[in-house]
């Protein structure tokens, strides 16, 4: 062996390792023991049995009522909030790149809920929710809109995808903006010296173009809606009567609040698989739909 | 360009080395931080009291909100005094139990913590460490000590009562002494346009206490819970439990939405006195007294359930000592209890800071507010009702029957009757 392939391989060992090592010790490990946990039935007590038995765990979170609502519940949430988050991200996005005045103030004010994290914001929302909307429904006379929303078990849930939206808009803008600049100018300036309006440049030229982005965005918050915890928690705390507890709620629910370590587990299995599955096909049909210019 | 090189290669390496030493930092478990260097030092000169030698830095853990502040305030006195640590964690209010034992479990757990007298006691045993011989423990007074089999492995905070908390200017109990009278005068306030009675959102505030006085009122509560836990019995056929139902229906129909009031509200809601009475205990006079001259007097009476006339009594909870901790923290645990319990300014922090009612020989109980003063008559003259709620499944009153009364106080056209029946239904899922 050369010194120069030496020196090469010394290198890459150098810049993998550290890396290899995090990530076994943080995510491949607690993985696996995480999967074997699943098999058991443990009460979280270290000094208590942990009694293996089999896929009864996977067997009992299918007859689990309030589980299998959790998850129709978070189906709900995250559609709505897919939708949501990238319309309006869009929107701004589109706002802040045409030459309006104050695009610049605009884009740091819309980006700015991100900065926040999710707990603060749930217990800011939590005070418009409940205080801010019951006074204004007092004041105007519109109490069929402005009630405590967090006690109605299905405007609860829209509460929960507003703060989402709040919070998540913003960057997804960042990532449409990002794309839109990346579209040549070239391309809209001979679209409108065709004769091609708004609505045909948008739909021809910029969607099609912002493929990649949409790819990214739609991963994004998926995987996040999928996976909310903190907001679920600071602003319902997953009620009224579990109304809008979702699923990494019931599973934190099922291991601390029941103490039954192994069917969480094997819930939180089932949630990985479901998330892996869903984002993934996702990931494939955006990325087919990207094309070239 | 190799001085870039250079740097890139110690700057990951310094990594490298960072990530190997962190990975074997944590294999300590218990052993909190500071340990090493604290321990091995001692000081002669600085002991005022004689046994105020050095000990290692100890972390504390525990479940009341209300004595948060005062007992951070109770550890830097400690400090001064005999130049020891205590690190408190704050405190987690419904979650305590959740929290705790996520971080026994993680091996993080703190030093010195709270466990409710019961189930919740029962579950944490194993952590326990034997306190039978320390001498604070010699000063328990009889009967309230935790025990497991025959060693003391816990001292209680102190005794505690809840009930009705009324405004006196407001309401004379003597009109309210069964479910007819106490629903009409829950309608002449809200003719008034007064709030009668105000429970709040948090899961024990809502339901947990209030659903004491059924099971306490029963001959043999223990005994009661399990045969409910065995399926033997239920509440929809319990008459105490049928007529709390309709109890809570008059509460329903006349008071505010308790899912929209808190804690916090519900307290300054009762201060101002635009509510006549609250299901609250003697730890929200602390609440009380922050808003300074009330302008009426208060006091504590029973939720007239069957003709009960008697306040719940029990023990609030017990400080323990983490028996998987090292044992020079242990000892030093061991050091903190001793002084709090025995010092002037820890007997004083009890009684007058923590506004505790003890259940300790060697502390005097004096100038109690006046919740508290009801509650220490009422346990001296033995008029009382047990805690039975201490002996509910582990967990269930957040877990179950909480979501239960959310949906019985969202749904108005929900009986007490079907109440009852969603009662039973999510006690049998938390009794399993």
């Amino acid at each position: 062996m050369t010194t120069r392939k030496r020196k090469e391989r010394a290198w890459y060992a150098l810049f993998t390792l550290p890396l290899l090592i995090v990530f076994t010790t943080v995510v491949i490990i607690p993985f696996f023991i995480g999967i074997a946990y699943s098999f058991v039935s443990w009460d979280g007590i270290p000094a208590n049995p942990k009694v293996f038995v089999g896929f009864a765990n996977y067997a009992d979170l299918l007859r689990d009522e309030r589980f299998l609502t959790s998850a129709w519940r978070t189906i709900e949430f995250t559609v709505l909030a897919l939708v949501l988050v990238n319309l309006l991200g869009l929107v701004f996005s589109l706002l802040v790149t045409s030459k309006l005045r104050g695009g610049n103030a605009a884009r740091t004010m819309f980006f700015m809920p991100n900065l926040i994290g999710g707990l603060i914001l749930g217990y800011i929302w939590q005070f418009i929710f409940t205080d801010a909307f019951k006074f204004i429904g007092e004041k105007t006379g519109m109490e069929s809109v402005f009630f405590n929303w967090l006690i109605h078990p299905q405007f609860a849930l829209y509460a929960m995808v507003i703060v989402f939206t709040w919070q998540m808009a913003g960057y997804t803008m960042v990532v449409y903006i990002a794309g839109i600049q990346g579209i040549p100018d070239e391309l809209n300036e001979a679209a409108k010296v065709d004769g091609a309006n708004l609505w045909h440049r948008l739909t021809k030229i910029i969607f099609p173009l912002l493929m990649p982005s949409f790819t990214i965005c739609l991963f994004l918050t998926l995987s996040g809606a999928f996976k909310i915890f903190d907001v679920n928690l600071s602003l319902t705390k997953g009620g009224p009567n579990n109304a809008t507890e979702l699923f990494a709620m019931n599973i934190y629910n099922e291991i601390f609040g029941y103490g039954n370590y192994g069917l969480g587990q094997a819930k939180a299995i089932v949630f990985f698989v479901l998330v892996a599955a869903v984002t993934l096909t996702q990931v494939i049909i955006t990325k087919k739909r990207e094309v070239q210019f | 360009m190799r001085k870039v090189k250079r740097s890139i290669i110690l700057l990951t390496v310094s990594a490298m080395i960072g990530v190997l030493s962190a990975c074997g930092g944590s294999s300590n478990g218990n052993a909190g931080a500071g340990s090493p260097t604290a321990s091995s030092t001692s000081s002669p000169e600085a002991s005022p009291g004689g046994a105020a030698e050095k000990q290692v830095k100890i972390s504390l853990f525990q479940s009341k909100v209300e004595i948060a502040e005062p007992l951070e305030a109770l550890a830097e006195k400690y400090k001064e005094e005999t130049g020891n640590e205590v690190e408190v964690w704050g405190s987690a209010g419904d979650a305590y139990a959740t929290q705790l034992q996520a971080k026994l479990t993680a091996g993080e757990g703190p030093t010195v913590f709270s466990v409710a007298t019961g189930e919740e006691a029962e579950k944490f045993k194993s952590y326990f460490a034997d306190l039978s011989n320390e001498d604070y423990a010699k000063n328990i007074a009889p009967d309230m000590a935790l025990k497991d089999g025959d060693k003391v492995v816990g001292v209680p905070y102190g005794v505690e009562g809840f009930g009705l908390v009324y405004n006196k200017s407001l309401v004379d109990p003597q009109q309210m002494t069964d479910l007819a009278s106490f629903t009409q005068l829950l309608e002449k306030f809200k003719a008034e346009g007064k709030n009668g009675i105000s429970l709040s959102q948090e899961a024990y505030f809502l339901i947990g206490h209030i659903m004491n006085t059924p099971f306490a009122l029963q001959a043999d509560p223990q005994d009661f819970i399990a045969k409910l836990n065995n399926g033997e019995v239920k509440m929809a056929d319990t008459k105490e439990f049928q007529e709390f139902a309709r109890f809570l229906e008059a509460i329903r129909a006349n008071a505010e939405n308790p899912l929209e009031v808190k804690y916090d509200t519900q307290m300054g809601d009762f201060a101002v006195g635009e509510t006549a009475m609250v299901h609250q205990g003697n730890w929200s006079y602390g609440m009380l007294a922050d808003f300074g001259d009330l302008g009426f007097d208060i006091g504590m009476t029973a939720l007239p359930l069957s003709g009960n006339d008697k306040i719940a009594v029990g023990v609030a909870s017990n400080w323990v000592v983490n028996a998987k901790a090292s044992a020079d923290q242990i000892k030093a645990a061991n050091a903190f209890l001793n002084w709090m319990f025995t010092s002037e300014t820890g007997k004083n922090a009890i009684v007058n800071e923590f506004k505790f009612i003890p259940a300790m020989t060697n502390i005097e109980a004096e100038n109690l507010d006046p919740l508290s003063q009801a509650v220490y008559e009422a346990t001296n003259s033995g008029e009382t009702i047990p805690w039975a709620m201490n002996y509910f499944p582990q967990g269930i009153i957040v877990n179950d029957l909480a979501p239960a009364a959310q949906e019985f106080f969202l749904n108005k056209d929900m009986t007490g009757e079907q109440f009852l029946a969603n009662l039973d239904a999510a006690w049998a899922k938390g009794a399993k």
